[in-house]
């Protein structure tokens, strides 16, 4: 499966430099004790899960871009274009070392969140799953948008002048989810949480049709 | 045909790289593609690899395009002054990822590796190699599934007099078709038999390699 060695390369590259992990937990790190002395400690059970939802999103709008940047600036991307290799095959691969990326920030600074704010959640499994099903719809789109925008000299301004307007169902359908589960009003979670599946499938789709022009010099 | 161009026009925004150029390359033949900085050879060399898609025209390597048809790509190896190969991992780890990529013999890792002389040092990262390393490195990375068409562009770039040597005897040696951009003009005429001279995005000789440097010359002036 070539859509592994690519991902599997990838974190063999990340274990070893650690640029975009120690990047990402750094950044989620500060932003997260920044808002614990900002913010007034009765505040804390409102605010805590849109707070860690936003860390979350902007910790990966740092990182997951990063993947196709990287090979562009190490000039193996043309490496990547000579492989006999289906275009989309690449940006599953990317995909996949985002989707680690994410489960590895996910799996530290969630711990960090609740032992800052501490925030009563009625369904602990709910509100986890909430959470990474908005991260891997943020994921996928992400990456999919990050090779779009490789040949601008603008990316980084782009990047999230693009990706939020796109991301805002799931930005919006994961707060909800994330709401009702602290809540433990699960019973219409299905609905937000189809929202987020259905979009991350249709963002596939469109990947499907985009990628390959893009891919391509 | 192993490689054939029709009518390739590449444009950049309002600059015309290419102006719908045509060549043709028999199976084992042995091809340079020669011009002054600017007159095309890369982006040349680049769409045939399947690296920069054309603006218009036909492509295809092997009988086949190789922007619709990836798998054709198994049948080149290209050997450019981008090494594409990936710092942080070893030699050895970056032609098992290429060997994986072109579901290639991995078995042949060691062997090319003590071909090209870096087996003593298979373990260490490329970061630490210095530039011809790296480009022998490269070469071997080219060779990984056997390609029966060797493409390269400036691929003496870095290497010290043995490694030109050492690349230019594995041309001589190899039992398939080359197509190389070089501005060595004396390298040209010994390794190929045919000469192809661009200028400003056009093909302005077609012929043999013999004498080229005067043929050079007397097209350019």
């Amino acid at each position: 499966m070539k859509v592994v060695e690519i991902a599997k390369k990838d974190i063999k590259v990340e274990l070893r430099t650690k640029n975009s992990i120690y990047f990402m937990l750094l950044f989620a790190l500060i932003s997260s004790a920044m808002f614990s002395v900002s913010i007034p400690v009765e505040a804390y059970d409102v605010v805590a899960s849109p707070l860690l939802w936003i860390v979350l999103l902007f910790v990966g709008m740092l990182g997951y871009s990063r993947a196709f940047l990287r090979e562009l600036e190490a000039g193996t991307l043309d490496g990547l274009r000579i492989s006999p290799i289906n275009p989309i095959s690449v940006l599953f691969g990317k995909t996949l070392y985002n989707l680690f990326l994410m489960l590895l920030v996910e799996a530290m600074i969630v711990p960090i969140f609740f032992v800052l704010f501490q925030p009563k959640i009625e369904n602990t499994p709910l509100f986890l799953l909430s959470l990474t099903a908005g991260n891997v719809a943020f994921v996928i789109v992400s990456s999919s948008l990050s090779v779009l925008i490789l040949k601008s000299k603008t990316r980084e301004l782009l990047m999230p002048i693009l990706l939020f307007p796109v991301v805002f169902p799931v930005i919006s359908s994961t707060l909800a989810a994330l709401n009702m589960a602290k809540m433990g009003t699960v019973d219409d979670i299905l609905s937000p949480l189809a929202l987020i599946l259905s979009f991350s499938v249709a963002m596939v789709g469109v990947a499907f049709l985009t990628f390959e022009h893009a891919f391509f010099d | 045909m192993d490689i054939v161009l029709r009518n390739v026009v590449k444009k950049f925004g309002r600059f015309v790289a290419l102006h719908g150029i045509s060549f043709e390359v028999r199976k084992k033949e042995k091809v340079a593609l020669l011009g002054p900085n600017g007159a095309g050879k890369t982006t040349t060399v680049r769409i045939i690899s399947g690296i920069t898609k054309p603006t218009s025209g036909e492509v295809k390597v092997a009988g086949k395009d190789p922007f619709k048809d990836y798998e054709v790509k198994k049948m080149f190896g290209v050997v450019s002054h981008h090494t594409f190969l990936y710092e942080e991992l070893t030699a050895y780890e970056n032609l098992e990822f290429y060997a994986k990529l072109y579901e290639a013999d991995e078995s042949r890792i060691p062997e090319l590796l003590k071909e090209f002389g870096l087996y003593e040092r298979r373990h260490e990262l490329v970061r630490n190699f210095s530039r011809g390393m790296k480009q022998r490195l490269a070469i071997a990375r080219a060779l990984i599934h056997s390609p029966k068409i060797l493409i390269l562009d400036e691929a003496t770039t870095g290497l010290d007099v043995f490694g030109k040597k050492e690349l230019f005897t594995i041309l001589e040696n190899f039992d398939g078709t080359i197509l190389l951009t070089t501005h060595d003009l004396e390298e040209a005429e010994k390794t190929c038999e045919r000469a192809l001279i661009m200028s400003s995005g056009r093909i302005v000789f077609d012929g043999s390699s013999e004498d080229i440097e005067s043929v050079y010359k007397e097209v350019l002036s």
